[in-house]
């Protein structure tokens, strides 16, 4: 029997009710004594794919008679296309097939506010037409070979400048998002903010900003896609297979049974694979215009423009404290550039909502519409660059209290949330503080730091390496929910598949799936074949938001339980046993307190010869309290004041995210979230030209990823208390978390390195020297 | 890339012949040994040259010969040997030092010394095929009025500032290097500093190296031994693996062992002008001076004279003053 | 213009015939069929392509095919033993996670095989220099390290791909 219920669900900081399935009953609270897979460090179960070249990604999909397809792109921010010249590239041997505004079904995209292939062009990538070809070189070539005319029409790609009222229009509805009210951009206010700054002894006011950060996935956007009579399957490099089979059924108007899309592998997603990309429908067109399977993958410079990005943000913030630290108001002005068709502006604002205890508050954000590639997710969007200018803030308002920054988040730590004062699941926040700072030496450090630069006299003429040390805080959801489903069946073979239509990104999920069913069958790892990543598989929400663990881990647990469950039933036939007298030990089952009184799970199974047990599992609601993860980093950085090279030279992490399923792919989400971090920090951003709207660096030559040898060293460590409040299993997510703090901390380290702030990142050596020469970084 | 006809050369004569008198301009024949700069320009649809002659096939330019103390290198010698081999590793450490800090190992492996110092300009401009840029032709050089973070510091008149990408032109101009070039017309020696010209109207590009063209070796000039040293620091975005903002060479003589006294001096700039450039004014002032933390940094203000920044690259000169005298001191005897 | 040559690619010798615009790494993955070896930049700006030519490590995204008819190529597919034996390298990989999404992982166990084959005992810095051509967008760059550690302690210097074993192209 089925029941319905509504529950709260958090994806990627923003928070929406869901309806909830319900059947049956969902296990209980996981005991440790329960658990031998879970919690113990397990190298991942695809790794050998992985290491031997052999895991298949979707770039490496290679079917009878496919062809490859390369896409014709708009150079221009905005123009409207005048003619297209196609018989040069029609002309060259082996192309097959051209796809363009004038042949193609003008079937919508970006909502209504475009179609598959525009005439009116709104970034520099924009699809003007595309191309299948017997091999990759043709195809490129033959897209060079397209000719357009085009009216070059007025852009903008200045946030600030979109926003004013004679600006250049990207969409006939205004480059301002609008609230449900009408209003331009998003406010959110709690308390009296004039009353709060009034109270406050001294304020901190100043303007932060970071770069646009490309996801830069190794493995771009594509897809390889054929058709079998009237279904398609479509292989894709996403983190969320049914978001691309809903779209694309749509688009195509397939009824869902009609597509089908696998994904074994993905190069990286990190946000920006999320949903169906307009290469994927082109793909799909192609191939039903030429009956071949086609393989699109976008190329690297377009996967910079067309892809996605963390939209770059202005943040206007003003704090203000008593003596003692006590904070007492906050204000931002937040804007994010989204590109031509972002739909939802970052949850900038969400570290000040939720970290301190801030009475009085004023945020207003807004997501500007610019002619350039839409933003996208990309890891704790949003989050990331709010808790540079509020961490930064916090560090300023300290040090003009002459207070230690540890302290005075210390003073206004949270125990509540403070902005509805409903309870949290849990959270061990101060614990992560105090074993961070003695980890990483917090307070010796900062003691060393003042004595050395007192004796040595301030100052940034000198050539030495300047040394400096920071910390932040982070928040995040990663409490997941439903909707989430998986299988588990036993073969006759006594072999255990389970089921679910997740992906794994390389976070892991396939590993820690593994262990989790594991556990719950009582069987070992070696019996258990995790099936993820195809929408013939039971419903998996997209890979992001940090919710696989939290929303699939517990219906895989619950579906291997009720397999366990059916198999003692069965077994209590054979063994003449009550089955809640029955448990399984070493591959056997036996009778509790007899161990003589055993059975195979062979012969048990041998008995019902190809009846399969199949057990359901389900994603139970969420409790109403708010469940968040927490986490704190403590950052050391060196400046080189002739170069304006910084280092990062070492991380302490500390995360309260629950139970920790695997202690090895956990602790490399959070050195990996510590890198990407440190890339936003100090390397990376997207530069466009000031005279033409263009990017300049949509490449991995210009736009800098951290390489090896930009690695600090990096030491994490975790609470681990189990979250049993979040869901049975007591696991959240550590996807996102990791990456928060970092590029906080290391601007606070920087900022007591140099004795003056960037407050623009990335933290570049031009922004150092102009800084230490006293100017505007 | 463009379909194009591709020849194994057996002979600097056979390439020559090979590379004269087919197309011009982007479609001009290109000789090929690493391939990590050319095949990028191909990929990117700035060169679409109808021939590639291979000179991988030529034997005997990846040499490297000590003759009665000057050393002789062959073209094809590969940025991974220049850092590793003993000989230059002794006796011109900012060869090797520069070799070293370019690039990545495999392209270390790959790209050779000749293609290093003919290698293309990196500005984004530039390389992007749809900004018909002054080097490429055009009438605009868009780095000027655009992002000029990473351009050029001195731009002597030129229409073009973009800089100079090479991390061992910088040594190798310090070094007072020569280079070997052969041609249609024979045989030529060129010293590295004529070698590498500031574009003109008439003549855009970096050096001096015609359609058949090649350098075939490179010739460092003796340097005594225990009275004499040399440094390559280079700065750069991220610790490796970046193109430099700016490259410092110096390679110096001192009166005596150990005396600190400077007899002679060279210092190279690289990525803060259209070519490698000397810091003749900060020389000058060196010679006869000793080699201290005041006269290296004054050393450095006197690099910088005459620098002329960008909208956004005024830091550089700054960079550039304190690499300079970084430099200078890095090679003090200790 | 197609020329006829012959690949010699982890100790198999391939017939193929190929256009001379096709790169080492076009003709291995689409007319090989060795998909181990990433198209990632394509302009060698990553590092996600390269394979050992005559055991030195290349990109082969800036290689030309028809320049490699007398080199021996290791791929990915090559390192492992038929039996499914993982080289040392891999198995350090798999063992220290140096990997997540595992798209830069077959360049980076090639160039960490190159830099073992000549540097069998690296320190810190030899191993920060040697991978520093392998960007790794996931940040799998603490485990990288272990595991190029790890291989070296295990003697994976010493150890030829499997493809090279009883050949001289490995050092």
């Amino acid at each position: 029997m089925v029941r319905v219920v509504r529950t709260k669900v958090e994806i990627e900081g923003r928070t929406h009710e869901e309806v909830v399935v319900v059947e049956g009953e969902e296990p209980a609270a996981w005991a440790a004594g329960e658990l031998h897979h879970v919690g113990q460090a397990t190298v991942r179960v695809d790794g050998v794919e992985r290491v031997t070249g052999s895991a298949r990604y979707t770039s490496d999909m290679q079917l009878p008679g496919m062809l490859y397809a390369a896409v014709a792109r708009c150079p221009h921010p905005h123009a409207r296309l005048r003619s297209l010249d196609t018989r040069a590239a029609e002309a060259l041997p082996g192309v097959r097939a051209i796809l363009t505004h004038e042949n193609a079904p003008p079937i919508p995209w970006h909502g209504k506010a475009s179609r598959v292939f525009d005439t009116e062009l709104r970034h520099e990538g924009d699809e003007i037409a595309a191309v299948a070809a017997d091999d990759p070189e043709t195809a490129e070539r033959a897209a060079r070979l397209i000719r357009a005319e085009y009216e070059v029409l007025p852009y903008v790609i200045d946030a600030e400048v979109a926003m004013r009222p004679d600006a250049v229009q990207v969409h006939p509805d205004g480059n301002v998002l609008k609230d449900e009210d009408g209003n331009e951009g998003e406010t959110y206010t709690r308390g009296d903010v004039a009353k709060g700054f009034g109270a406050a002894d001294v304020v901190f006011e100043g303007r932060f900003s970071t770069a646009a950060q490309m996801h830069n996935a190794l493995e771009t956007h594509g897809s390889v896609v054929a058709w079998d009579g009237p279904t398609l399957t479509i292989y894709d490099s996403t983190q969320a297979i049914f978001n691309v089979r809903n779209r694309l059924a749509q688009s195509l108007g397939l009824p869902l049974t009609d597509v089908r899309v696998i994904k074994n592998y993905v190069g990286g997603a990190f946000g920006a694979k999320l949903g169906a990309y307009k290469q994927t429908l082109i793909a799909a067109l192609l191939a039903r215009s030429t009956g071949r399977p086609i393989h699109l993958m976008l190329d690297r410079r377009a996967e910079n423009l067309v892809a996605g990005h963390r939209a770059p943000s202005i943040q206007h913030i003003k704090v203000g404290a008593r003596k003692d630290g006590t904070l007492t108001a906050l204000e931002m002005r937040i804007i994010c550039p989204i590109g031509a068709f972002g739909m939802w502006a970052p949850s900038v604002g969400g570290p000040a909502k939720e970290m301190y205890t801030i009475p009085n508050m004023h945020i207003q954000t807004f997501g500007v519409r610019v002619h350039t590639g839409s933003h996208s997710a990309f890891r704790a969007p949003g989050y990331v660059e709010g808790a540079v200018a509020l961490e930064g803030a916090l560090d300023e308002i300290a040090a003009q209290l002459g207070l230690d920054p540890l302290a005075i988040r210390l003073k206004n730590y949270a125990a509540k949330d403070p902005g509805s004062d409903q309870a949290f699941t849990a959270k061990h926040l101060d614990e992560c503080y105090r074993r961070g700072a003695e980890r990483f030496g917090w307070a010796g450090l900062r003691k060393d730091l003042t004595a050395a630069r007192k004796a040595s006299g301030a100052g940034s003429a000198g050539t030495a390496l300047l040394r400096g040390i920071g910390m932040a805080s982070q928040n995040w959801g990663g409490g997941g929910g439903p909707t989430a489903q998986a299988l588990c069946r036993i073969n006759s073979d006594g072999s255990v598949d389970v089921q679910c239509g997740s992906q794994d990104l390389g976070t892991g999920t396939r590993t820690v799936l593994a262990q989790i069913a594991a556990d719950a069958l009582h069987l070992g790892m070696d019996r258990v074949r995790v099936l993820l990543g195809d929408t013939d598989k039971p419903y998996a929400p997209l890979s992001g938001g940090s919710m696989t663990v939290a929303s699939v881990g517990p219906a895989v647990r619950m579906a291997a339980d009720e397999a366990r469950k059916q198999l003692l039933e069965i077994a209590s036939a054979f063994m003449d046993t009550a089955p809640d007298r029955l448990e399984i030990r070493d591959g056997r089952i036996v009778r509790q307190g007899q161990a003589d009184r055993s059975m195979s799970i062979a012969d048990v199974l041998k008995e019902i010869g190809d009846y399969q047990i199949i057990g359901k599992g389900f994603r139970g609601p969420n409790p109403p309290e708010i469940i968040r993860t927490w986490g704190a980093q403590f950052a050391e950085v060196t400046v080189d004041p002739v170069t304006g090279h910084v280092q990062v030279v070492r991380m302490t992490g500390v995360y309260d995210t629950g139970r920790v399923i695997n202690p090895l792919t956990y602790t490399s989400q959070i050195h990996g979230g510590i890198v990407q971090g440190m890339g936003l920090a100090v390397t990376e951003g997207r530069t466009l030209d000031p005279t033409s709207g263009k990017s300049l660096n949509a490449n991995l030559e210009e736009y800098k990823l951290p390489t090896i040898a930009d690695l600090p060293q990096i030491d994490v460590t975790w609470i681990g208390e189990p979250d049993f409040q979040a869901n049975h299993l007591g696991a959240k997510g550590i996807g996102e978390p990791p990456i928060i703090p970092t590029p906080a901390a290391i601007a606070n380290a920087v900022a007591d390195a140099l004795g003056v702030r960037v407050f623009d990142l990335p933290i570049t050596p031009e922004r150092v020297l102009t800084a230490l020469a006293g100017g505007m970084a | 890339m463009d379909p194009f006809e591709h020849h194994n050369a057996a002979t600097v004569a056979g390439a020559i012949e090979l590379l004269t008198g087919n197309a011009t301009g982007a479609q001009a024949a290109r000789p090929i040994s690493g391939g990590t700069d050319l095949l990028t320009t191909m990929k990117a649809g700035l060169r679409a040259p109808v021939r590639l002659v291979n000179l991988k096939t030529v034997r005997g330019l990846d040499s490297i010969v000590d003759y009665a103390g000057t050393l002789r290198l062959g073209a094809l010698v590969t940025l991974d040997t220049l850092e590793h081999n003993g000989l230059v590793a002794e006796r011109y450490r900012a060869l090797a030092d520069a070799a070293g800090l370019a690039a990545s190992p495999q392209l270390r492996n790959m790209g050779t010394l000749g293609g290093n110092l003919a290698q293309e300009s990196r500005c984004a401009y530039y390389r992007n095929a749809d900004f018909p840029c002054w080097l490429k032709g055009g009438t605009v050089c868009y780095a000027r009025e655009g992002d000029n973070a990473h351009h050029a510091v001195f731009t002597d008149d030129s229409p073009c500032v973009t800089v100079h990408p090479s991390d061992p032109a910088t040594a190798l101009l310090a070094l007072d290097a020569t280079l070997t070039i052969q041609g249609a017309a024979g045989e030529r020696r060129v010293p590295i500093g004529d070698f590498f010209t500031l574009p003109r109207a008439d003549h855009r590009q970096l050096t001096i190296l015609g359609p058949a063209d090649l350098i075939t070796g490179i010739e460092l000039p003796p340097l005594p031994a225990a009275r004499s040293a040399s440094r390559y620091l280079k700065a750069m975005d991220r610790a490796t693996w970046s193109f430099a903002l700016a490259g410092v060479a110096v390679a110096l003589t001192w009166t005596a062992p150990g005396s600190g006294l400077i007899e002679s001096v060279r210092i190279a700039l690289g990525g803060v002008a259209p070519v490698p450039r000397r810091a003749a004014a900060a020389e000058d002032y060196l010679v006869g001076k000793q080699l201290n933390a005041a006269t290296a940094a004054e050393a450095g203000r006197l690099a910088v004279q005459g620098a002329a920044s960008l909208a956004h690259n005024a830091y550089k000169v700054r960079l550039l003053a304190g690499l300079v005298a970084r430099a200078l001191a890095a090679t003090v005897p200790t | 213009m197609a020329e006829e040559i012959q690949l010699r690619v982890n100790g198999q010798a391939h017939n193929v015939t190929l256009p001379a615009t096709r790169t080492l790494l076009d003709a291995l993955r689409g007319d090989l069929g060795l998909t181990g070896t990433k198209k990632v930049c394509d302009q060698g700006q990553c590092g996600a392509c390269t394979v050992l030519r005559d055991g030195m490590a290349v990109y082969s995204c800036l290689t030309l095919a028809i320049e490699c008819g007398d080199s021996e190529i290791t791929t990915i597919e090559g390192l492992a033993a038929p039996d499914g034996t993982l080289h040392p390298i891999q198995q350090a990989f798999l063992d220290c996670d140096g990997l997540q999404c595992g798209f830069c992982t077959p360049g980076q166990v090639l160039a960490a095989k190159a830099l073992l084959d000549r540097r069998p005992q690296p320190t810190a810095a030899d191993i920060t220099r040697g991978m520093a051509g392998n960007l790794c967008r996931c940040g799998a760059y603490p485990g990288i390290i272990r595991a190029v550690e790890q291989a070296a302690q295990r003697g994976a210097g010493t150890s030829p791909a499997h493809s090279q074993a009883g050949a001289s192209g490995g050092g």
